[in-house]
This record gives structure tokens, C-alpha cells and sequence, in this order.
């Protein structure tokens, strides 16, 4: 059953960019979007080869026409290892369907981090 | 079946000559017996032909219609058949783009009056002078209205991989006429191509012959995938030559795998490159490895990439790893036969062709 738990302080999270708590035997990572000022909590565990996917960097996901590079096709987590991408909203992988990392419903309530897990 | 590489060769040099404009057919004639093509630094020990067959024209093996008729077309029962250039192939690695073109002008005259008169099985591939890929899409302008051109032929040897944006051209003019493009492995390492495998020069022919002709097949199909060619033209097709299949599931895994983590330097490639190659890709059998008795792990191993859909066969006649009709059929999975023996190329060159019978 869910709950929210409390991961620290938001003071804490826009001076580090990322929160990592362990709940339930799993390590949950917050992350504040820089670019966009947005929150997300992601499993801290990348479903590839388990790298600390948390620790990974969030870009612009690239589209276009050949020889084209446009911004645009959302915000994903970078992995640190072998550079797969998934969307920060859904956890998706986008290159693979068979992957997809656990995200959980994240808020911010009196200066703490709660997330739903 | 449809044999899609069939190597008819030049044993009459004057006749082939006479297609050659007349300001350059001296240098053409001085050049020797490849008449201007860059000519292999390792030679087959003991001869690039089946040593049996019936020398012809100018004591060459298939240089007739005559004999390709008595030697493949009749013993096998070959509906159609793909005529590929042999020596001319390496006409995009001239040093002179100019001697070049004229060489694809006369050699796909000589192609059409000599062959694909002489009998309604026979079917063309365009040579074209790769290293000017202007003066190549001019050229196929200039062919494909003729039918019995099925496709446009380029030489594994290369400047650079074709996915390169300066082919361009001939892709979109291939394309444009609903050719496929055909890239048959050769010739790497010579004229002024880069060197074959990527770490230098090979000492042996039994080196080229593994790697060099694999090694540029592996590098087209990457190139081309990587660079979009496919998302800029939809409707093209590839067919690539001669250049192996036993790797090939190992680097459609590798190339999917570095996608999926490297996506963000080729962004317009929204799709896994297998994918991209089932749709858009076909090669041919020959030379088909031979596999110590392993051959259901090599079908195996194809089939969870694409066969028997992407699979053409070829014999390579008359070359001596000619792979034997029959001895194919036998080979092949019972269930892959006429795939492969048939429906794959009679899909592949179907505006060409027109119905081709079983």
C-alpha cells in the first residue's frame, strides 16, 4: 500500500538537484529539472544493467529530419552507463518498450519532499 | 528462380570500345586489359573464374550470351537473371571522374545491346561514376528508361560510406525511378578507395576475400542507416552483394544496442535499425558461409534478424565461389526456398521486372 514518505528538505534539493531515500528496499531518487523547475522521483535503478540511474543526466530528447537537431521531444533521464533514455513523466524508455523505470507522485509540503511510494 | 548476380564479362575489348565515345576511346584501349579500372593488389592464386568453364570471347568465361545461356540459364532454369558488372564496378574508384563516366556510359550501352537484346531473361544494373555523384544521377536519368535496367550497381569500394550526403544524388535519383540501389562488395582497398577492413592493407587475397568485401558491406548498411538515408527517401530499397550474412546479426544487435544509447548524435532515426533494415534492405546469398555442419544455427541466427524476407539468392556465376543452384535449394530450410529462391527479388524488382513466373 502506498504512502507518502517524507525524502528531506526542499532546501536540500535545489542546492544538490537530487534527493536519494530508500523505502521499502528500494532506493528512490528525486531530481528537480533545472531547465524546467519540475520534480520527479524515479527508482534509483536503471532496468538495463542497474546502473544508479538517478545520478544520470536530464536533457532534451532530440528529433528531427536528417542532418537535423531540434529540441523538443520532452524531458528524459539520461543514464550514467550506457546512455538510455527515459521519459521523466512515465518512466518509458522511448528506443525500447520493454523498458521502463518506476516514477512515483512527487510534492512539495511545507519546505519537505513527499514522495508516494 | 531469379539469379540476382550474374558477372558477364569483356572478352571482346573492341566491341566494348566502340561504346566508348570516340574523343577517349584511345586511352580506354591503351589501358590494357581492365581498360582503365584499378586492378586488384591481390590476385586469386589460381584465378578469379571457375576454372571449367567454356573460355569465350577473347578466352574469357561468361562473355557471350551464348554461354551464359548453356552454362546457367537453361541447366538451372533461370527465369531472370541480374547482370552485375565485373571489372566495371570499380569504375567509381578511377582517379579521373570524367574517364569514369564515360567507362558507365559505354559499359551500360555495351550492356544493352550486347546482353539484354540477346535474351529476354537477362536484366541490367546502371553503373555509374560514384566519385561524381552528379555526373551518376545523369547517368541513371539517362538508362532507367529503359525497363530491363533493374537497378543501380555501386562498388563496396568507396571514398567514403554511402550514406554520406554527397551520394545524394544517386539515391535520390535511384529512387526517383523506383531502383533499387545495389552495393556489391569489391574492389576495396583499390584505386582510390579507402583501405579494406580498417586496419591497413591486407598481405593475401585470402585476407581481402574474408574481410575486405564483408568489411565495406557492414559499413554501407551502417552508414546508410545511420545517416537517414532511409527517412529521407522512403520508398528506397537496398540490396547489398556479396558481402557475407554470417555477421550480420551480430552487428544489427550492435548497431541496435549503441542506438539506443548514442540516439542523440543520429536523432532523425526514431526507430531501432533492424527495423529500419527489414523494411528497406534485402541481400544476397552468395557466398553463403559455409558453416562445419552448423547451418541451423546460422538460419537460426538470420532469422531473428529478417529471414528468409531479406534474403535474395545469387550465384556469382561465373566466379569460383560460385554457390550451385541446386546445391542452395538442398541448403536452404524447406520452408525458406522459394523465399529466397524467387519471391524476395520478384518483390524486390517488381516495377522492373513485371510478373516473373515460379
Amino acid at each position: 500500500m502506498s504512502e507518502w514518505h517524507d525524502v528531506g528538505s526542499a532546501g536540500d534539493l535545489d542546492e544538490r538537484g537530487l534527493l536519494l531515500a530508500r523505502i521499502g528496499g528500494r532506493e528512490i531518487g528525486v531530481l528537480r529539472d533545472s531547465a524546467t523547475g519540475t520534480v520527479h522521483a524515479v527508482r534509483n535503478r536503471c532496468p538495463h544493467h542497474g546502473a544508479p540511474l538517478c545520478l544520470g543526466t536530464v536533457r532534451d530528447r532530440l528529433h528531427g529530419r536528417p542532418a537535423q537537431y531540434v529540441a523538443g521531444g520532452g524531458r528524459v533521464l539520461h543514464c550514467p552507463w550506457h546512455g538510455w533514455e527515459f521519459e521523466l513523466g512515465s518512466g518509458r524508455c522511448p528506443d525500447d518498450e520493454r523498458m521502463r523505470v518506476a516514477v512515483y507522485p512527487v510534492k512539495i509540503e511545507s519546505g519537505r519532499v513527499l514522495i508516494d511510494a | 528462380m531469379i539469379d540476382c548476380d550474374i558477372h558477364v564479362q569483356i572478352g571482346d575489348r573492341e566491341q566494348f570500345l566502340r561504346f566508348v565515345e570516340p574523343g577517349q576511346r584511345d586511352w580506354f584501349r591503351e589501358q590494357g586489359a581492365l581498360l582503365g579500372t584499378p586492378g586488384y593488389t591481390w590476385v586469386h592464386p589460381t584465378g578469379f573464374m571457375r576454372a571449367e568453364l567454356e573460355p569465350g570471347s577473347g578466352g574469357m568465361p561468361a562473355s557471350t550470351p551464348d554461354l551464359v545461356r548453356r552454362e546457367l540459364l537453361d541447366p538451372y532454369g533461370v527465369d531472370l537473371g541480374l547482370l552485375t558488372a565485373d571489372d566495371g564496378i570499380a569504375v567509381s574508384l578511377m582517379a579521373s571522374p570524367y574517364r569514369a563516366a564515360a567507362y558507365a556510359r559505354a559499359h551500360n550501352d555495351w550492356l544493352r545491346d550486347c546482353w539484354l537484346d540477346a535474351d529476354p531473361r537477362l536484366r541490367g544494373t546502371i553503373v555509374v561514376p560514384a566519385q561524381d555523384p552528379l555526373a551518376a544521377a545523369e547517368e541513371i536519368n539517362r538508362v532507367a528508361t529503359d525497363a530491363r535496367f533493374a537497378a543501380v550497381l555501386l562498388c563496396g569500394g568507396s571514398e567514403r560510406p554511402y550514406g554520406d550526403p554527397r551520394y545524394l544524388p544517386v539515391f535520390n535519383a535511384a529512387a526517383e525511378h523506383g531502383l533499387p540501389v545495389a552495393i556489391h562488395s569489391g574492389a576495396e582497398g583499390l584505386g582510390i578507395s579507402t583501405s579494406s577492413g580498417g586496419a591497413g592493407m591486407p598481405s593475401f587475397y585470402v585476407e581481402w576475400h574474408t574481410l575486405g568485401s564483408a568489411c565495406s558491406i557492414m559499413s554501407h548498411l551502417v552508414s546508410l542507416i545511420c545517416h537517414g538515408t532511409f527517412e529521407r527517401l522512403p520508398g528506397l530499397r537496398v540490396v547489398l552483394m556479396e558481402g557475407g550474412l554470417g555477421w550480420l546479426p551480430g552487428v544489427l544487435w550492435r548497431l541496435d544496442t549503441n542506438w539506443r544509447g548514442l540516439r542523440s548524435e543520429v536523432p532523425w532515426l526514431e526507430r531501432r535499425p533492424s527495423e529500419i533494415l527489414r523494411e528497406h534492405i534485402r541481400f544476397t546469398t552468395q557466398p553463403l558461409e559455409h558453416t562445419d555442419g552448423n547451418d541451423g544455427l546460422l538460419f537460426e541466427m538470420l532469422e531473428a534478424v529478417g529471414a528468409p524476407g531479406i534474403l535474395c539468392f545469387a550465384s556469382d556465376y561465373p566466379h569460383w565461389d560460385f554457390d550451385e543452384p541446386r546445391q542452395m535449394i538442398r541448403r536452404l530450410p524447406e520452408a525458406w526456398r522459394e523465399t529466397v529462391m524467387h519471391d524476395n527479388a520478384a518483390e524486390l524488382f517488381a516495377s522492373r521486372f513485371g510478373p516473373v513466373p515460379m
